[in-house]
């Protein structure tokens, strides 16, 4: 509770915060606002926004609803930004934690894994892969975490060299814990907060990735995307603007809101641990 | 045809120009040809190859049809539709085993050596017929290439050929090249691919990667007073949106094949000393037509073939995917087409209740979820309108409860999956229409063609009488018979639906007013711009 007000007295994390609300009540409201197909087309095409109060946004080129469109996407960008960073997170920290636990021999080899991802920049690794293996939603998660992983898995091992030589790590031990068990259930567990303050990062990342891989056309094509919706537009620029600006601001939107929610969670938490 | 001629839009243009000069009296469409200058233009595509005879396709033409004449080029009002080139006249043997072409006499190539007989000779035999993509198939029976003397060339062919067919093949398929330059090494290997030495207006100067191609006036060029430019620079702007704000800044001069967006053109026929034109590539139709994989046992039978076709709304793809500059398509002869194209043929209006009666016959109900079948639909990524018209699609079978799920693939990985692996059940394509329906578009139906030819039937389909039929045609010599052969052809695949031709689509230029002799024959943006200018 405590947490929560320090959270909430900072004003960047509530502008975040309410923007995260919001696109969540978006993504969820979806299928009961838009039920159907949101690719369906529903009137005349490039309609302008504002000019029939069914479609508030207007139309696309081939006349679906932009409005439609943009919630469904709103589904699509979350899922993304957070299965990708779930994903992440869960790999970045096995891996971390084995090789801050372990050391010798498998540290050394983990780290130069880590370093040979963390060398090849992220886009061009899931660019990579997305177009060798083809593009689909589940293909598109796992070519943004292979490049995200690497982050957690370093904060994850630094962390975990310091707690494997507290008292506590030599207490399990001499009770005779198994190795696996002591890191992973007496180690990351404590390891584990400042790896999450990264959450933010990967998830605005994650989205901003796929919005990107959608606009160069490696997104999955039978859903709707904000980045796939920009690509669209951006053929029709000059006379349709609005196409590419509306899922632009969504898409600047949600990041923001991501980014401050989460600097909010690490002020909140950083006043917490200087406050005890 | 008009719907590819006359505008509104392009009236209105015309009228407002016309408005606009009675009150500047310097600019108007009555100039006269002036010699010198350079046209900038946009490239969306850095061919490497630049050998014509070797790769016909519009991409190659665009650059080297400059550089590299053919025999005949395309005409809107010349006899056959044709105009002679390096070739004065041409000539068919009554039984189909030759043709006599009389050559242009004081033709020099590039390099200063004469142009000759033997030239003609050696292209044909050891380029069109053994190593270009079309030409394997229309001079498959050519077997040898007389030359009684320098300006004579007589092609011998093994079996009858339509004379018809060879003449309408003159202008895609009958780039010359030097003998004396390529009858040393391998022909797939020669520099000269990449730097083209020809007959052409223009001289191949110099290409920079990624920036720009570089055409110089040949001062020795046949034509009287010909060219009247003095460069050519083809500015690469692989963007098509950048196109038109270089149009509008001035930067080039000419956009040719619809390198401005189709969503563009409406308003940027409205800006001052721009125009439009949708003429100069009638002889270039593309054709939206739907690939059928036939393996699959739903798409094998006819029912659902026509329930897809009922379920398309062609004049809703013309009008909203193609913007209006397209034509609804009847059958696999565009309309456009002077010599072979019948309106005789079954067709499909958009009745999608009809299509929905059609699949419940054909034994595939509705499930609980209100889906048939599903599906894989690979829509062609070389253009905007095949993707489009793929999403399209992908909403038009939704409506008849069959769930279609999109594809994408990059150009390469696209032809591999659909003509040699056959991984697809409906694939969008764009074919083109060349003239003739001997030269590409039998070969859409045709069965026996082995996997990996692109642009071909690869969707398994076999049917004894129309390949019996198309062979037949191979053989007629006389030009009616042949050309009722190919009607008759149209009304079988109409009837049958090999795949389904959607609509027919061409080109749109935009130039500045400047430019002048601009769509004056049919293939006007791959032929040799000899008589273009840029007025002052």
């Amino acid at each position: 509770m405590n947490w929560l007000r320090h959270f909430f007295r900072t004003p960047e994390a509530v502008a975040g915060a309410l923007i995260l609300a919001l696109l969540a009540a978006m993504a969820l409201a979806a299928p009961l606002l838009f039920p159907g197909d949101p690719q369906a087309i529903a009137g005349p095409a490039l309609l302008p926004p504002f000019q029939d109060w069914s479609l508030p946004l207007g139309t696309d080129r081939l006349g679906r609803d932009v409005l439609a469109e943009l919630f469904h996407g709103a589904r699509t960008s979350l899922a993304v930004g957070l299965a990708a960073a779930a994903a992440a997170l869960l790999i970045g920290a096995v891996v971390g934690t084995l090789a801050g636990f372990a050391g010798g021999l498998i540290d050394e080899a983990l780290m130069r894994i880590t370093d040979a991802f963390q060398t090849v920049p992220s886009f061009l690794l899931a660019l990579a892969f997305v177009s060798i293996v083809g593009p689909s939603l589940g293909v598109v998660v796992a070519a943004i975490t292979l490049g995200a992983w690497t982050g957690p898995a370093r904060v994850a091992r630094a962390e975990v060299l310091s707690i494997r030589e507290r008292d506590y790590v030599a207490g399990a031990r001499v009770i005779g814990m198994h190795p696996l068990e002591i890191a992973f259930r007496e180690v990351l567990p404590n390891a584990l907060p400042p790896v999450l303050a990264l959450s933010s990062v990967i998830v605005a990342a994650a989205i901003l990735t796929e919005a990107a891989l959608s606009f160069l056309g490696l997104g999955d094509p039978n859903r709707v995307t904000w980045g796939g919706m920009i690509s669209e537009g951006r053929t029709v620029l000059r006379t349709a603007p609005f196409l590419s600006i509306v899922p632009g601001v969504a898409l600047v939107l949600t990041v923001l809101g991501v980014y401050l929610a989460g600097e909010g969670v690490v002020e909140s938490t950083a006043v917490r641990r200087s406050l005890s | 045809m008009s719907e590819f001629t006359i505008s509104r839009r392009g009236l209105l243009a015309g009228s407002a120009l016309l408005l606009a000069s009675t009150a500047l009296p310097t600019i108007g469409f009555a100039q006269t040809p002036k010699k010198g200058g350079r046209l900038v233009l946009a490239a969306d595509s850095e061919p490497r190859n630049l050998n014509p005879a070797i790769v016909a396709s519009n991409g190659v033409f665009f650059i080297s049809s400059k550089i590299v004449e053919t025999l005949a080029e395309a005409s809107f009002d010349g006899k056959d539709g044709l105009q002679p080139r390096l070739a004065l006249s041409w000539e068919g043997a009554a039984d189909g085993l030759s043709v006599t072409f009389r050559l242009r006499d004081g033709v020099k190539w590039h390099d200063g050596k004469p142009f000759t007989a033997a030239d003609v000779a050696f292209s044909a035999l050891q380029i069109w017929k053994p190593l270009q993509n079309l030409g394997r198939t229309v001079f498959k029976d050519l077997e040898a290439v007389d030359t009684p003397d320098d300006l004579t060339a007589i092609f011998k062919f093994a079996k009858p050929t339509p004379f018809q067919l060879i003449r309408n093949a003159l202008p895609a398929l009958s780039s010359v090249v030097p003998k004396h330059l390529y009858e040393v090494g391998k022909i797939e290997e020669n520099p000269a691919n990449n730097a083209p030495v020809g007959t052409g207006p223009f001289k191949f100067a110099e290409y920079k990667a990624g920036q720009y191609y570089r055409l110089t006036k040949n001062d020795a060029y046949w034509g009287k007073d010909e060219p009247y430019l003095d460069e050519i620079v083809y500015q690469v702007l692989p963007d098509r949106t950048s196109a038109a704000a270089a149009l509008e800044a001035e930067e080039i001069q000419l956009a040719a094949f619809s390198a401005v967006p189709l969503a563009d053109l409406d308003r940027i026929s409205k800006v001052p000393g721009l125009k439009v034109i949708t003429k100069g590539y009638e002889g270039l139709t593309y054709q939206l037509v739907v690939e059928i994989n036939h393996r699959r046992k739903e798409l094998a039978d006819l029912k659902v073939r026509q329930a897809i076709a009922h379920a398309i709304d062609k004049d809703f793809v013309v009008k909203t995917v193609f913007l209006g500059y397209a034509a609804t398509a009847t059958g696999p002869v565009p309309k456009n087409d002077p010599q072979f194209y019948t309106a005789d043929v079954p067709t499909y209006p958009f009745d999608v209740a009809k299509a929905n009666a059609l699949l419940d016959e054909a034994g595939y109900k509705r499930a609980d979820d209100g889906k048939r079948f599903a599906l894989k639909l690979l829509p062609a990524p070389y253009f905007n309108e095949t993707k489009q018209f793929g999403d399209y699609l992908r909403q038009a079978l939704a409506a008849i409860g069959i769930d279609a799920e999109i594809v994408n693939n990059d150009s390469a990985a696209h032809i591999k999956a659909v003509y040699t692996d056959h991984a697809f059940d409906l694939a969008v394509g764009p074919p083109v229409f060349r003239g003739d329906p001997a030269i590409s578009t039998t070969i859409l139906v045709q069965s026996g063609i082995p996997d990996g030819v692109p642009f071909s039937n690869q969707g398994g389909y076999k049917n004894a009488e129309l390949d019996a039929l198309i062979v037949k045609a191979s053989e007629t010599l006389d030009t009616s018979a042949r050309t009722e052969l190919y009607k008759e052809f149209q009304k079988k695949v109409a009837a049958d639906l090999p795949l389904i031709n959607v609509a027919e689509w061409s080109f749109i230029s935009v130039a500045r007013d400047r430019v002048g002799n601009i769509a004056n024959n049919p293939r006007w943006a791959v032929s040799n711009w000899a008589d273009t200018y840029l007025a002052g």
